[in-house]
């Protein structure tokens, strides 16, 4: 009975349940949209804002004033014919490694086989030393005995000189010259030299003497004997300097 | 209580009627409230529902209108690569209300002058105390002017922001996109030619693309200038042109203008000699006269000999050369030192009606085919056309040109012999290339592309090649018309080259008007001296950008000259 007699209070409030729902939906809707508008004018501000800060870099950067930098600061020009590549490979040359100058093995042993044969011919002159370098065959001691040969050939001198004098200054003196060979450097080049240059100088004397050049070759002992006597010299008096003084000192 | 009650008395007539009346009374009543209240309900339910209805689809206070869509006043201008070379932006606009004003009129003129120094203290005044209603003081204010008159606090003066046109790369292309009004109508250039597009409301929203390589129009400008300011030019004009499609990658005009201020320029600035300047550009016309014997059949190979005297007598007049043969000499050789003898003789075998009538298909008697408004009249001999005109004509004097037809002209010569208008705009799906008419054929097109090489390894062009890049062309140095004479004091300086011309791709014309003699050129003012130079450099500048790829191994087909040009015996 109640129940029916508060029907109509039950369809008016249940109306008004249902219009207010409704009304919120939409306006929880409005308001969704209000947002989502906002959010895009937000875009499009920042839009003209990118623009008008893309349109300022752009003027302040543009290409005359980038020129004009080049111009004054830069100095940038534009690349040569030459500077084009063809393709990986041609850069990969350009990178191509430095060669480095090994001194130690190859250059020893390229002057190790010269000397030997030319060997025999100081038998005579100072056979104690020679053979002694060159059973200690050490990398270092052949490097000096091929520096030895160039200055023997070079001294040559005139001026005859006994032989004893020669001799007790040998120790000495083979010091000065390895250093002097170690300061004119290439020596592979040199220590061949004296052993083809030898021969040579010989066919010249040869020329100048023919007979007694023909009958006898060997007149390198000779030489030799001429080549220490220039030593002794200064060697005595220079006996107590360091290798190294003297060594600059020429 | 003698009231009589209704069930004893018996009612009297006058009674009844009355009751029924009051019956009546009342219903009609009913009725009328009702009613009333059917219209009240109805208008309230009208308002709830209109209610509703805003509040679902209805705007709310907070909407903004008009931002959500980012369509600027007028169109952007970009180049090819999209690189703004015009746009809208907002500018700030003080403008004064006199009537408005509350504080000192003369301190505020005294403030306004000190701010504004283009008016005295006594002209603010003066419109301070006008009738006026409105006065504009500054357009496109600058921001700190801005915020100096906005300290004042003055309620009279008004501070706007209105739409200004910008052209962030300044006097970049300036001959090609011209400039607007401050209302912002075109009047030059492509403002002006594309004023419709770039305003409309529709269409302005896409930036107009044009053709041009900012890049490489910088290149262009930069090295013509170096080179008008070394040899004291009064003026200068580039072009560059993509042989195929008829694109215009680059044009300039010197003297320099700013578009952003182009009301200051100089009317020799604002004036595009690329396009509106007519010249007789001399030499750089031979290749065509050569080209048109050829293909009339007259020239059949570069062997074929032509008398060169020192000089020339014909139809009353002379006809000099600067490095005179004195011999019989060959096309190439005619080509190779520029000799106006030879080309004189080859022009006068082809005749009147075939020289006008290729000078017509290659668009030479008309104003020069491209969008802008700006383009200038040729002149040509007209009703005069006589044999000794056409000589003339052969070797360039006598008609006059503009420079942009002459890199059109270079372009139908080498790209197959197809005649294409020139266009600003990017040739792409939106926008195809111009119609193409064929004025040379393809053989003739092929042959001259070692004609001109050899202008360049061996001729008078030496100075312009570009090692690796193979430039061909041409020089041109024509005597200007001063008073009516021809002065050798003044000339116009031009080459016209293409490049690569193994396979050619653009064709660029440079040319100085009226460049003086330095210590460096020793004391010539010809085109081999002042403009050769400038434009290897600047080919050596732009064609790695246009993707051209230097080889020092690559050559055109130079077996078709090389047998005709003697050699000098060298001791």
């Amino acid at each position: 009975m109640s129940a029916r007699s508060f029907r109509s209070v039950f369809m008016v409030a249940s109306c008004a349940g249902a219009a207010l729902g409704c009304y919120l939906v939409s306006l929880n809707v409005a308001s969704e949209r209000a947002s989502l508008e906002d959010v895009e004018n937000r875009i499009v501000l920042a839009q003209r804002d990118i623009r008008s800060l893309q349109t300022e870099i752009g003027t302040r950067g543009r290409l005359a004033q980038l020129e004009r930098w080049n111009v004054k600061v830069l100095a940038l020009s534009a690349p040569s014919a030459d500077q084009f590549l063809e393709g990986g490979f041609q850069l990969a040359r350009l990178a191509r490694p430095q060669e480095k100058l090994n001194v130690e093995a190859p250059v020893v042993l390229a002057s190790a086989p010269a000397p030997q044969p030319t060997s025999p011919s100081l038998v005579e002159g100072e056979p104690t030393v020679e053979s002694g370098a060159g059973a200690t065959s050490t990398a270092a001691q052949l490097m000096r005995q091929a520096s030895l040969k160039l200055p023997e050939h070079d001294e040559v001198s005139p001026v005859p000189a006994p032989h004893r004098v020669a001799e007790p200054a040998k120790v000495p003196d083979m010091k000065q010259k390895a250093v002097r060979a170690a300061e004119l450097k290439p020596a592979p080049l040199k220590g061949q030299k004296p052993a083809e240059a030898k021969p040579a100088a010989t066919a010249k004397k040869a020329g100048d003497k023919k007979v007694e050049a023909a009958s006898n070759p060997v007149t390198k002992p000779v030489r030799m004997a001429k080549v220490d006597p220039l030593a002794p010299l200064p060697v005595k008096a220079n006996l107590k300097k360091t290798t190294k003084d003297s060594g600059t000192a020429r | 209580m003698n009231a009589p009650t209704p069930a004893l008395v018996a009612p009297r007539p006058e009674r009844l009627r009355l009751v029924g009346q009051r019956r009546q009374v009342l219903t009609m009543m009913h009725q009328r409230l009702m009613f009333g209240m059917l219209v009240y309900g109805g208008v309230i339910a009208l308002i709830v529902l209109r209610i509703l209805y805003l509040a679902a689809f209805g705007d709310h206070a907070g909407a903004k209108r008009g931002l959500t869509s980012l369509v600027p006043e007028r169109g952007d201008i970009v180049d090819r690569d999209g690189v703004p070379l015009a746009r809208t932006i907002d500018a700030w606009t003080i403008g004064l209300h006199p009537k408005k004003v509350i504080g000192d009129k003369l301190t505020l003129a005294r403030k306004l002058a000190q701010l504004m120094p283009e008016h005295d203290e006594a002209a603010y005044f003066a419109m301070l105390r006008s009738d006026k209603t409105f006065y504009y003081l500054r357009r496109r204010a600058a921001p700190g002017l801005v915020e100096a008159v906005n300290a004042i606090g003055e309620p009279g003066l008004a501070l706007e922001r209105e739409p200004d046109r910008l052209y962030p790369q300044t006097s970049l292309a300036a001959h090609v996109i011209g400039f607007t009004t401050i209302d912002g109508h075109g009047v030059a250039g492509v403002e002006r030619a594309f004023d419709k597009e770039l305003s409309d409301a529709a269409s302005r929203g896409r930036p107009l693309q044009l053709s041009i390589d900012a890049r490489v129009q910088q290149a262009l400008e930069h090295e013509l200038l170096f080179a008008m300011t070394k040899f004291s030019a009064i003026g200068g004009a580039g072009v560059v042109m993509n042989i195929h499609t008829g694109e215009v990658l680059a044009m300039t005009s010197l003297p320099q203008l700013n578009p952003n201020t182009a009301g200051e320029g100089s009317p020799e600035a604002r004036f595009n000699r690329a396009t509106l300047g007519v010249y007789e550009l001399g030499s750089t016309f031979k290749p065509f006269t050569v080209a048109m014997a050829m293909d009339s059949g007259i020239i059949k190979s570069f062997g074929q000999m032509y008398s060169c005297p020192r000089e020339l007598h014909v139809y009353g007049h002379t006809i000099h050369d600067t490095h005179p043969y004195g011999r019989m000499c060959s096309v190439a050789e005619i080509m190779k030192e520029s000799s106006n003898i030879g080309t004189a003789q080859i022009a006068d075998q082809l005749g009147a009606t075939r020289q006008k009538a290729f000078l017509q298909k290659m668009g030479f008697l008309n104003r020069v085919n491209i969008e802008l408004k700006e383009r200038g009249r040729t002149l040509t001999p007209g009703a005069n056309w006589g044999p000794l005109e056409t000589m003339t004509v052969g070797f360039g004097h006598g008609i006059a040109v503009t420079p942009l037809h002459l890199a059109t002209g270079y372009a139908t010569l080498f790209n197959g012999g197809v005649y294409r208008p020139a266009t600003l705009l990017k040739v792409d799906r939106a926008h195809a290339a111009g119609k193409g008419t064929r004025v040379f054929s393809e053989q003739t097109s092929y042959k001259m592309r070692s004609l001109l090489r050899l202008v360049v390894t061996q001729g008078t062009g030496k100075m312009a090649d570009a090692p690796g890049y193979r430039v061909g062309g041409k020089t041109g140095t024509a005597e200007k018309l001063v008073g009516g004479r021809y002065t050798s004091a003044a000339v116009v300086t031009s080459f016209a080259g293409v490049f690569p011309m193994d396979e050619p791709r653009y064709v660029m014309v440079m040319m100085l008007d009226d460049p003086k003699a330095t210590k460096e050129t020793y004391g010539f003012h010809t085109a081999a001296w002042n403009i050769g130079p400038a434009f290897g450099t600047t080919v050596s500048r732009i064609a790695p950008m246009l993707g051209v790829r230097p080889d020092k191994n690559r050559e055109p087909d130079m077996s078709m000259v090389l047998p005709f040009v003697h050699e000098e015996a060298r001791h």
